[in-house]
């Protein structure tokens, strides 16, 4: 296989197929008939998906640095170019995002009812932004597929999603907005100095980070400006509101692209650009504190306002806070297992709560409800909804032997060294998730079948296990056997703490030191 | 064509070669409209004719940029650098595509007469000679050729009494500017016996800046603050693009707007470069009430035209902070920023000017309601022009508002940029409500939006537009490399002691 994909020259172009194809993709689905629209769609996204498979052979775990290069000049007066690759940072998450994209497209299938062929052609600009996200090595390249995205997904909430869509879009566009645009003078700013002292005037990652110690002056309110791009997109803590509504509101796809890959930009971007720039700021003990304490509020608070939501959907967009709590701790934590802990929360989470999104859109789709008064003993009628939906939610909740488990676990092994107290109050999650996912289960599946109309729910049908079935599968898969994901993201996180360690001040468990045998 | 005397006739008729053959033009119109003004066919004809202008106009600049003209010592009277063509483009553009608007609108919105047509050329010459004049005295000439044409322009709906209203208020305020700005001229010329911009950048570069140059200073900021509509200049804005016919609000916004800061960056990086440390906080403190401003009043409005009137004048902001850096990258900045911007509010605007009613001026935000389901096109041209105002990525908009921030985050200036990013956070919230309009809401009533009638001459001219905005937000190189050059040939002929000193 390796040497089948080597002779077509894989590696040269596989990131521009990726991100062309939905670009091509939607060309053809808005000239294609109305009733065509979702089957064009899903040829395409299945296309994409067997395409780039391919990576998994491709990739080299032993390499630390970038692959899949391509650098193309795009605006050379300006040292802006197209440059792209791959490392074990990004791998999975591109992986997750065209794998993603069938069971989005068939996830929508009889739910989006009108406007069909500007629904999926908008699904499929936003994979093409949401992958350029996560290949772009430059600073230009990457804040405009960043921004990109915003479009489709304003509209995808705006026109498809449900009673209080205008609003949710309105909010999200404007919050992930608000937080970017700093970005965008901090990457100007970023450029000009570090061009003014070498010369040299560029937006390619790895010459920015190569002189990151220039920067060092200016360091605060860069950190901050990027920061602020991703804490609003990740949501830690405080700006965090815009995503129930978000979520809420959204059309079953669009949630599920939002927890699965929107929410993981922001991690991604922390991991990639806001610490490694500014090490010495983003770690010292002060915004270390300021984070960690945002990070464990954000995953109790997550959980404990979950508890409480009404509406089912809501439940889960919550538990999305809680989760990425996780990850933020972890990456600051800056131990390799911490963060490949943070790696696998990230994808973790993208199963399981991209299928939780799933199965409420199809119990909306069904009972046209979403409040969870309204349903009880659904088990009953839909055993294999209900077994899904269990499932799904103990991988959640973080059940041994599903994947929910290995992140989190490797988290907290990770970072109690760091932050002790912070690791032990975060554990605790653990029993608060379990209460808000089992106790939202036993009201919509186990409760006596009470209401009359829940009688008449159908089990899942074939299209829809044939979305359901394979996330379980890749639950199981995960968490039973995480080595072929932990080999290919190892090289990239020790590279990660090999930069960040140096300015991490030695803390109450600084010995935490020869991380990698633990494994 | 190199090195031309500009002393002497034939090198001055040369130089002037655009004006020249517009001016000619403008009076075989008159000589045809005099003759036939009485059916509908000679306004269309008239409006052909001027856009033939424009094109011979266009074609004038073409032979002069390639031909490479340059003056043999100090540039007099007029100015015959890249910036100059440059601006002369995007005003040609801003002309051409009026005109296109305004063919069946005119007619539509029963304004026909044909020297509607001759209007927007006679502005245009003025607009040419501005944004060429290396002379005190030409630019004044220029500024008012220009100003006369568009106050009779702005009141041109003479049936209504808003326009009337518009014309009579944009009349007494630009003749108040004019007054301020020729007043500066005086003091300026009183302080150093030059009218020519060249030369008084050599008097002012031997001693420190006098009392007199300087007040006369502050008085051409205060004249030219007005006619770009920068806060606290700003009051007539609003209700002049409002009253007025809508493609002239585009064109005021656009056209009017490009020559004025067309001549006040060649004003002050070529007469005033040594007086950065007087006039870099004036244009500081304008730029920033102007942004805070533009862009909070616009939230407020109702209208859509208003809206644009008020985000026009933040933009007038964005630019200003481009100026302030005073470098030959804030030029460039200043001269690509005007175009994006241009391209984008003329479309707009002829959007809106199909979107009217016959006899009413307003399109209220709630009028535009599911647009998108009955005429998608227009829906999504206009989205994708507001977006492209709102500065998002793939869009021209996108491309200049990171240049301005180029241009000063390079002069090590952050507060400007900063506020420039959360003025335009604060735009997201009035531009956002037309497209969820259009897009996201019903259509109130079958019949709504069924009348909307696009001319194909406007379609061509909106069609054109956003092909700019989408191909140029894509791959700006050309435009790029043409606004930077040309802001580094601003001020050729002056001595090196001046522009080497930044």
């Amino acid at each position: 296989m390796s040497a089948f994909l080597a002779a077509i020259g894989y590696e040269r172009w596989i990131l521009q197929a990726l991100l062309a194809v939905p670009l091509i993709g939607m060309a053809l689905v808005i000239m294609s008939p109305k009733e065509w629209a979702r089957v064009t769609a899903l040829v395409v996204a299945l296309f994409e998906f067997v395409v780039s498979l391919g990576i998994l052979w491709v990739f080299d775990p032993d390499k630390p640095g970038l692959q899949f290069v391509t650098r193309v000049a795009w605006l050379p007066q300006f040292g802006v170019s197209y440059y792209v690759g791959l490392d074990g940072l990004s791998i999975f998450m591109v992986l997750l995002s065209t794998s993603l994209m069938p069971l989005l497209v068939w996830g929508s299938w009889h739910q989006i009812d009108f406007k069909q062929r500007g629904f999926y052609a908008l699904l499929l600009a936003l994979k093409t932004g949401m992958l350029g996200v996560f290949v772009a090595m430059d600073l230009f390249l990457f804040y405009c597929f960043w921004e990109l995205l915003l479009i489709p997904m304003f509209f995808i909430i705006g026109i498809w999603g449900s009673g209080n869509r205008r609003y949710a879009s309105e909010k999200f566009f404007i919050y992930t907005f608000s937080g970017s645009l700093l970005m965008l003078v901090a990457i100007v700013a970023m450029v000009w100095i570090v061009g003014q002292q070498t010369g040299t005037y560029s937006f390619a990652y790895d010459y920015l980070l190569a002189h990151a110690d220039l920067l060092r002056p200016q360091a605060p309110w860069l950190f901050t400006a990027f920061a602020l791009a991703f804490a609003v997109k990740v949501p830690v803590f405080p700006f965090h509101t815009w995503l129930p509504d978000a979520h809420g509101e959204a059309p079953t796809a669009g949630s599920v692209d939002l927890a699965v890959i929107l929410l993981k930009m922001g991690t991604y971007g922390f991991l990639r650009f806001a610490i490694p720039f500014f090490p010495a700021f983003a770690l010292s003990p002060a915004v270390t504190a300021v984070v960690v304490t945002l990070a464990v509020t954000g995953i109790i608070y997550g959980a404990l306002v979950s508890m409480v939501q009404p509406d089912l959907k809501r439940v889960v967009a919550y538990s999305s806070v809680s989760h990425l709590g996780f990850v933020i701790l972890g990456i600051w934590a800056a131990t390799v297992q911490s963060v490949q802990g943070a790696i696998m929360v990230m994808i973790a989470h993208g199963l399981s709560t991209g299928a939780l999104f799933f199965l409420v859109g199809m119990l909306y789709e069904r009972r046209h409800t979403r409040l969870i008064a309204d349903f009880g003993g659904v088990a009953r009628v839909a055993p294999l909804l209900a077994t899904a939906f269990s499932i799904t939610a103990f991988a959640s909740i973080g059940l041994p032997g599903l994947n929910g488990f290995v992140g989190e676990f490797l988290v907290l092994l990770g970072s109690f060294g760091r932050f002790p107290i912070a690791t032990l109050i975060a554990t605790t999650v653990v029993i608060f998730a379990a209460a808000y996912l089992l106790w939202a289960i036993q009201r919509v599946f186990y409760n006596p079948l009470a209401n009359p109309e829940n009688e008449t729910i159908r089990d899942l049908g074939a299209r829809e296990l044939a979305v359901v079935i394979p996330l379980v599968a890749a639950m199981v898969w995960m968490g039973l056997y995480p080595q072929p994901i932990l080999r290919r993201t190892e090289a990239a996180a020790r590279h990660y703490v090999e930069l960040a360690r140096p300015h991490i001040a030695p803390g109450p468990g600084a010995a935490a030191g020869p991380v990698a045998e633990a494994r | 064509m190199n090195a031309l005397d500009l002393l002497s006739p034939i090198g001055v008729t040369i130089a002037l070669l655009p004006e020249v053959v517009l001016t000619a033009w403008i009076m075989v119109v008159l000589l045809v409209i005099a003759w036939r003004h009485e059916r509908v066919e000679d306004s269309y004809l008239a409006g052909w004719l001027s856009l033939v202008g424009v094109g011979l106009a266009g074609v004038a600049v073409a032979v002069l940029w390639l031909g490479g003209a340059a003056p043999a010592g100090v540039p007099y009277m007029v100015a015959l650098d890249g910036f100059r063509y440059g601006a002369d483009a995007v005003i040609l553009l801003v002309a051409a595509s009026t005109i296109l608007l305004s063919l069946r609108y005119v007619d539509r919105q029963r304004l026909l007469a044909p020297e509607y047509h001759l209007l927007v050329l006679l502005a245009t010459d003025g607009m040419l000679f501005l944004a060429g004049a290396e002379d005190m005295i030409v630019l004044f000439l220029g500024l008012e050729l220009m100003s006369v044409a568009v106050y009779v322009l702005a009141g041109f709906d003479r049936f209504r009494r808003s326009s009337a209203e518009a014309a009579l208020k944009y009349f007494l305020i630009g003749a108040f500017a004019s007054a301020f700005l020729l007043y500066g001229i005086a003091l300026v010329y009183g302080a150093t016996g030059e009218t020519n911009l060249v030369r008084i950048g050599e008097r002012l570069a031997s001693a420190p800046l006098s009392v007199l140059a300087g007040l006369g200073l502050g008085l051409l900021l205060i004249g030219f603050g007005f006619k770009v509509a920068a806060v606290p200049f700003h009051m007539w804005a609003p209700d002049v693009y409002d009253g007025a016919p809508t493609p002239i609000a585009g064109f005021m916004a656009t056209g009017v707007k490009t020559a004025a800061f067309a001549a006040l960056v060649r004003v002050l990086l070529e007469a005033f470069p040594t007086a950065t440390a007087v006039w870099q906080p004036v244009v500081a403190a304008l730029a920033l009430t102007t942004i805070i401003l533009g862009n909070t009043v616009a939230l407020a409005q109702q209208s859509v035209k208003r809206m644009l009137a008020y985000s026009s004048i933040a933009h007038a902001g964005y630019v200003l902070v481009a100026v302030w850096a005073g470098t030959t990258l804030g030029a460039g900045a200043v001269c690509f920023y005007l175009f994006a911007y241009s391209v984008t509010t003329l479309a707009s605007f002829g959007i809106l000017a199909s979107i009217e009613h016959v006899g009413s001026r307003t399109v209220l935000v709630d009028d535009l309601e599911g647009l998108y389901s009955v005429r998608p096109g227009a829906a999504l041209a206009l989205s994708i022009c507001l977006l492209s105002l709102l500065g998002f990525p793939g869009t021209l908009g996108f491309i200049g508002k990171w240049y301005l921030i180029a241009a000063a985050v390079s002069e090590g200036q952050y507060i400007l940029p900063v506020v420039m990013v959360i003025g335009t956070l604060v735009s997201a919230g009035y531009y956002l409500p037309v497209i969820m309009s259009m897009t996201m809401k019903p259509t109130r009533s079958l019949e709504a939006h069924r009348q909307v009638r696009f001319s194909w001459a406007a379609r061509a001219a909106v069609a054109v537009a956003v092909a700019m905005i989408l191909v140029f937000g894509v791959w700006p190189t050309g435009p790029l490399t043409t606004a930077l050059k040309s802001a580094e040939t601003l001020g050729r002929g002056t001595p090196a002691v001046l522009t080497g000193h930044r």
